[in-house]
């Protein structure tokens, strides 16, 4: 329940927070506080200082031009409320609302749970992480940004500034998450996007978190149906296929037996529910 | 740039229910256990994991979970708690329902239920029965089954739109 000692720096702007973490390798960042803060009241972190981003007005912006540019110190709530195809519907079913009142998209990926809901969207919207640092900017694909679990693509003094979305305005869409009651984190959770032509699949990608120690894609599965009609066969292969991709382990949420198996239901659900929209 | 050291104390300010507090505070102590020592002791602590809800209160407009804030990082911010709904001795139409709704028995619960509530009817005047139950899945209660806090909520939707 209470956290260790620790220093605080409120920063006037973003070159000042990367000066001061390159001097402090063991300061870290606080966004929403809503991972930080329950590990430091577990005393899991120490932290030697806290450095505060949350009123720095550079990280807070959500833009729409060709694609979605989404500031780091965005909240789960704003995220859900701004009609993002995919992400928002993801955004509304993290933990629950005060916690979406809080959390940040930019802490969120640079936590990567490996149950958190962002990623599978994130993987299949081929979403770019930006990130400032000491030796300047760079962007990096969200798939090669999540290294592995709790293990984000940042070096000593670099901060997540954005997170861009294409725009696909033209997909089918559906994020599926099973849970064991409101609020919790994912069992599994699927993302597909699907793009048709008639009743043929031009498009199809598929995400999934909660069942391997980061979200992943099955390419094998994508390549399955496109170009091809959907039917409920092709489905039911589809999940085995990705289902058998995953690699759960047995914890509080269930048996690993019992996570793939799940990990085949809600993918067909997620199909079949972004089908009917 | 401000830097507090982990052995200093800060100075900040909060608005409570409209009135402005000055406190002393360790940049690690919790926003929660800040606005209890003010005395505003319906803020309750029910668990260490930020799960249960009982410590929810309203910061500058939003739903928060005080245990899982510093108190540090709301500083300058302005927070109602439910000893601020209350207007000249007059319940809250939410309080007023949770009443006529048997929606409290041991009452721990009760005041971040209801600030939860609130938060809810200010986005959502009429949500359903499905949006109550996930605008109030941050908020355990052990006692009432959740079944009359839901009707509270309706009533309070339908006195909130007479008003």
């Amino acid at each position: 329940m209470y956290p260790p000692k620790t220093g605080y720096v409120i920063p006037d702007s973003l070159s000042e927070v990367i000066e001061f973490l390159k001097a402090h390798d063991d300061a870290k960042i606080l966004a929403g506080g809503h991972s930080l803060i329950p590990m430091m009241k577990l005393r899991i972190v120490r932290p030697s200082y806290l450095v505060d981003i949350t009123k720095l007005k550079e990280l807070h912006y959500l833009d729409k031009k060709e694609e979605y540019k989404i500031g780091a110190t965005v909240t789960h709530y704003e995220v859900s409320k701004a009609q993002i195809p995919l992400l928002s519907e993801v955004a509304s079913k993290i933990g629950d609302p005060q916690v979406r009142n809080m959390g940040t998209i930019g802490g969120s990926i640079s936590q990567l749970d490996p149950s958190a809901d962002y990623p599978a969207a994130l993987l299949v919207l081929n979403a770019k992480v930006k990130i400032k640092g000491p030796s300047g900017e760079r962007t990096e694909e969200f798939s090669l940004f999540d290294k592995d679990m709790f293990t984000p693509d940042l070096s000593q003094g670099e901060v997540v500034t954005e997170v861009s979305i294409p725009d696909v305005s033209s997909y089918k869409y559906s994020y599926q998450k099973l849970e064991r009651k409101a609020g919790d984190f994912a069992i599994v959770g699927v993302a597909v996007l699907i793009k048709t032509n008639g009743d043929e699949v031009e498009d199809f990608r598929i995400g999934v978190t909660g069942v391997n120690n980061k979200a992943y894609r099955s390419q094998v599965a994508e390549e399955m149906i496109k170009g091809r009609k959907i039917n409920d066969e092709i489905i039911d292969k589809i999940a085995q296929e990705v289902a058998d991709e995953s690699n759960p382990t047995s914890d509080i949420r269930g048996s690993a037996e019992y996570k793939r198996k799940a990990t085949k239901v809600m993918t067909k659900r997620a199909i079949l529910d972004a089908l009917k929209r | 740039m401000k830097v507090i050291e982990k052995d200093d104390k800060v100075k900040i300010h909060l608005k409570i229910n409209g009135n402005d507090y000055e406190t002393e505070v360790e940049p690690r102590k919790l926003l929660v256990h800040v606005l209890r020592d003010l005395g505003f002791t319906s803020v309750h602590i029910g668990c260490d994991t930020s799960n249960c809800g009982a410590c929810t209160v309203i910061m500058n407009g939003k739903s928060v979970k005080s245990c899982t804030i510093l108190a540090v990082e709301a500083d300058g911010s302005e927070i109602l708690t439910v000893e601020g709904l209350i207007k000249d001795g007059k319940l809250h139409p939410i309080q007023e329902a949770f009443w006529d709704k048997h929606a409290l028995q041991c009452g721990y619960c009760t005041p971040g239920m209801i600030m939860q509530s609130y938060w809810l009817l200010s986005q959502n005047p009429s949500p359903s029965e499905d949006e109550i139950k996930e605008g109030l899945s941050g908020n355990l209660c052990r006692c009432t089954g959740y079944h009359n806090i839901i009707e509270a909520v309706k009533e309070a939707s339908q006195k909130l739109k007479g008003h």
